[in-house]
């Protein structure tokens, strides 16, 4: 799919604005050059409310204003509010002269009202329609949502219209592991178009349902009818609560997105209040505190690896072993086991020095000798029986069981002993860094800033109701697994009766198939999703390495960035180090990586897709920023970026080579203070003109700009 | 790094009486279980194997399953990855049939490790509840006790 172009009316600042994108394959690349306020996130906001409507709005659209806040009742309390795309899909026929290529347009329009009524409004459901532009004019099509979840699956829509800080949330600490976990999950999943399986999966569970409805009407067993019965009421208990899980999940991390933005409030808040001290205090705690729990994470880890090491099962099982091991020693002085092992041997051949230290080179006569010798040692040893054979081996291989050749600090309770000490220090300190951070917060209670406290006791709020939510997801996942335990037990009663009758078999045969089938779906959605999920992560480790190559100071502490199969993305230093995005990467690198990430995704997809990308290149300068550019646009089968003029420099050059179209935005309310001329526009909206990156006008002609040239001209 | 010990037990299912698939559930970390200190096995076969040295080292008899309801949770050949664990098996089954010959019959070493891992998993099961604390830190401590005992 390729945008073509865009129209806005009353969506908020965009009161009348029309986008053209470039759809020439060879400058693929629209260059919006729009500087802060000037309605970017806006826009990114509108194009996905046209294609996917209220859900696709902050906050899924609840509380989230449509209409032009300075919107004059004079001109009616009814606000029409409208964004239309326009867009083409391309699909390949097959034909008796091979591959066809057939392009389509179409044009969406979404609309809807928002009524006023004082301060207060209301929003009218909205309308979608979709059009197809044929030659012969439009043809409607319905319903609009089948195209356009084909073309840009929902799931994905983050990918698709990315603002550069909030794609930062993949990697960044300000949510929690499991929210940055479910996104990329979520995201690679939904691109490998996973949804078709999951549908199989539903429609063959559904099947199962019904095969369990024809053995409940076999009537001829009281047992089974009531066992069929309860089977087909846990079905139902467990999709709802698998709907019940579903929104558990997101209700978490909407929450835990509302916590983000709020501690940002409260941060930039305490920044204007000349707290800087203090936030940065609590900063340093809280990283702390997140360290210190990592250290109790791989702790317990260590801890449960005991129960996986040989030194546990060694010494549980030493009164046993020494029996067992007596009986070989036995063989042994009875020379039933010869003191040379094939193995041994062999390896020995390998090498150029005998056991006695004598030369074993096969150029030299008494090298040759000795070599003859050990090979006449191991053809005689072959020629022992089998059982002798698997003797010698165990008595050899078995040297790590045996007890009196352990060193004590080899033993289990040595080892225990060392993981009780360090789990021990470790909540010492984890007490006293937490004690820590209490105290920190303490003078931020005291802060006698009403903003502050406000902020601070929504942030409150929102964690309560995050863990909420939490707890809800934890207790409907364990009711989910207790309620398919019961069904895996009535299943195998229900199939034992069902054996027993006549009838029953046939049933027996289709749930069998159904079963099967079933097997079959679930595993090639797991294989599919390891296999792609392999992809996607080479992929992004080679465009983020390309993108932050010529960096010296992250070239030289990053090696190699990919996403675990725990769907985290890991960065690593040298020798295999860790790197944590938020501490040891660069604002560059961490805008690199989510971008390197988001780029793999769409093209590992195959999905012939836009990237709608707000304020990329910020935080970015020099070599690292062209080179992000570059390959971004590369990589991309049509990218639009909002760029602001500091973004822009440095980079004209690539800009004059790729661009397509670039248009410049400006809002008029930045006169007098930015913008060196009266636009002469009383409301507040944004407003186009065709400057490109090198260009300004009358309109678009910025203070600073104007500044700078008086000063080179004097 | 190449095995260097053939792995007789490779295609031989290990196995639980199906009574025993919720402690199995609950205590292993396998199938997604984020509490280590709740769930302190790291896989089944962790929990299987200290059911049977349990077994062993209390010399308990071993269950016979052919008689009983079980499930698989899967084959020797996780074995490849430990190979002492095959020598462990192997030793084990030589104590308790007191005779070396037994190691030429890998189904028959195995059905005695899983009868006596199904003798020893309650027992396991017994230790990780025992206690106040968390079943990671209660079966620590009973494991200390008993080792230290014999340590003494």
């Amino acid at each position: 799919m390729k945008l073509i172009s865009a129209e806005f009316e009353n969506f908020r600042l965009l009161r009348h604005l029309q986008l053209n994108f470039s759809t020439d394959n060879t400058k693929k690349l629209t260059v919006i050059r729009a500087e802060n306020e000037t309605g970017k996130t806006t826009i990114l906001n509108g194009l996905q409310w046209a294609l996917y409507g209220d859900d696709a709005l902050p906050a899924r659209g609840q509380d989230y204003r449509l209409h032009p806040i300075d919107w004059d009742v004079s001109d009616g309390n009814r606000v029409p509010i409208s964004v239309q795309v326009e867009f083409e899909t391309m699909a390949l026929r097959r034909s008796p002269k091979g591959l066809i290529e057939t392009r389509r347009q179409y044009r969406i329009i979404r609309s809807t009202y928002e009524t006023l009524n004082g301060t207060k409004w209301e929003r009218s459901p909205s309308t979608v329609r979709l059009f197809h532009l044929a030659d012969t004019g439009s043809v409607p099509i319905d319903p609009p949502e089948a195209l356009i979840n084909e073309e840009l699956p929902p799931e994905l829509r983050e990918v698709f219209f990315t603002d550069g800080d909030r794609a930062l949330s993949f990697i960044e600490a300000t949510v929690s592991v499991t929210t940055k976990r479910e996104r990329v999950q979520k995201a690679i999943r939904s691109l490998l178009g996973l949804g078709v399986l999951e549908d199989a999966m539903k429609h063959v569970r559904k099947a199962a349902s019904e095969v369990n409805k024809a053995a409940k009407g076999i009537g001829s067993d009281e047992k089974l009818t009531q066992i069929a019965t309860k089977l087909e009421q846990l079905d139902k208990d467990a999709g709802e609560l698998e709907d019940k899980i579903e929104d558990a999940k997101s209700q978490f991390a909407a929450f835990d997105e509302r916590l983000a933005d709020i501690q940002k409030k409260i941060d930039a808040a305490l920044v204007k209040g000349d707290r800087e001290k203090l936030k940065r205090d609590i900063e340093q705690a809280e990283r702390q505190l997140k360290q210190i729990d990592n250290q109790r994470m791989a702790a317990s880890k260590e801890h449960s690896d005991l129960y996986r090491s040989l030194s546990l099962s060694r010494d549980l099982l030493t009164p046993v072993l020494g029996k067992a091991l007596g009986k070989l020693s036995d063989l042994h002085d009875q020379g039933k086991i010869p003191n040379t092992t094939i193995p041994v041997l062999e390896e020995r051949l390998k090498g150029s020095t005998c056991f006695c230290g004598e030369s074993l080179d096969p150029h030299d006569h008494d090298g040759q000798r000795r070599r003859t010798q050990i090979q006449s040692l191991i053809d005689g040893s072959r020629k022992a029986d089998e059982l002798q054979s698997i003797i010698t081996d165990l008595y050899y291989g078995s040297r790590s069981l045996q007890p009196d050749q352990v060193a004590d600090e080899e033993r289990w309770l040595a080892e225990y002993t060392k993981v009780v000490e360090r789990r021990d220090e470790l909540e010492i300190i984890r007490e006293g860094q937490g004690k820590k951070l209490k105290a920190l917060e303490a003078q931020l209670d005291a802060i006698p800033d009403t903003n502050i406290q406000g902020l601070r006791e929504t942030k409150r709020q929102y964690a309560e109701q995050r863990d909420r939510f939490n707890a809800a997801r934890s207790r409907y996942e364990t009711q989910l697994e207790s309620l398919r335990k019961d069904r895996a037990s009535l299943v195998l009663q229900r199939d034992n009766l069902l054996r027993e009758l006549t009838k029953g078999t046939r049933i027996l045969a289709e749930l069998k198939v159904i079963q099967d089938v079933e097997r079959v779906l679930q595993n090639s959605y797991d294989r599919i999703t390891n296999e792609e999920l392999a992809k996607v992560s080479e992929l992004m480790n080679a465009i983020f390495l390309e993108m932050i190559g010529a960096d010296p100071e992250q070239g030289a502490i990053i090696r190699k960035a990919e996403i675990s199969k725990d769907f985290d993305i890991v960065v690593y230093g040298p020798n295999d180090r860790t790197l944590n995005p938020d501490r040891d990467l660069n604002g560059a690198s961490r805008r690199a990586l989510t971008l390197a990430f988001i780029l793999a995704l769409t093209k590992v997809s195959e999905v012939e897709a836009p990237n709608v990308i707000d304020t990329p290149l910020g935080m970015m300068s020099g070599y690292v920023k062209r080179s992000v550019l570059k390959t971004a646009i590369r990589e991309s089968s049509q990218l639009v970026l909002f760029l602001t003029r500091s973004e822009i420099a440095d980079c004209e050059e690539i800009l004059d080579r790729e661009a397509g179209r670039v248009i410049t935005l400006t809002n008029p309310a930045h006169y007098p203070r930015m913008l060196v001329n009266d636009p002469q526009v009383k409301e507040r909206t944004v407003l186009r003109c065709e400057c490109n990156h090198r260009q300004e006008c009358k309109l678009c002609q910025r203070r600073m700009d104007a500044e700078a040239e008086m000063e080179l001209a004097s | 790094m190449p095995q260097r010990y053939h792995n007789p037990f490779a295609g031989v299912d290990l196995i639980a009486p199906v009574e025993q698939r919720d402690s199995y559930d609950r205590y292993c970390q396998t199938g997604g279980r984020a509490s280590i200190d709740q769930s302190p096995f790291p896989r089944m076969v962790d929990f299987w194997f200290a059911g049977m040295s349990l077994a062993a080292r209390k010399q308990l008899s071993a269950v016979d399953l052919a008689k009983q309801e079980t499930f698989k949770f899967i084959e020797g050949s996780i074995f490849d990855r430990d190979s002492w664990r095959v020598q462990a098996v192997m030793l084990v089954a030589i104590a308790v049939e007191d005779s070396v010959e037994i190691v030429a019959e890998p189904r028959r070493m195995m059905a005695i490790a899983n009868g006596l891992a199904a003798a020893g998993v309650p027992h396991v099961v017994d230790m990780l509840r025992n206690g106040d604390q968390d079943p990671i830190w209660n079966l620590s401590e009973s494991l200390d006790e008993l080792l230290r005992k014999s340590a003494a």
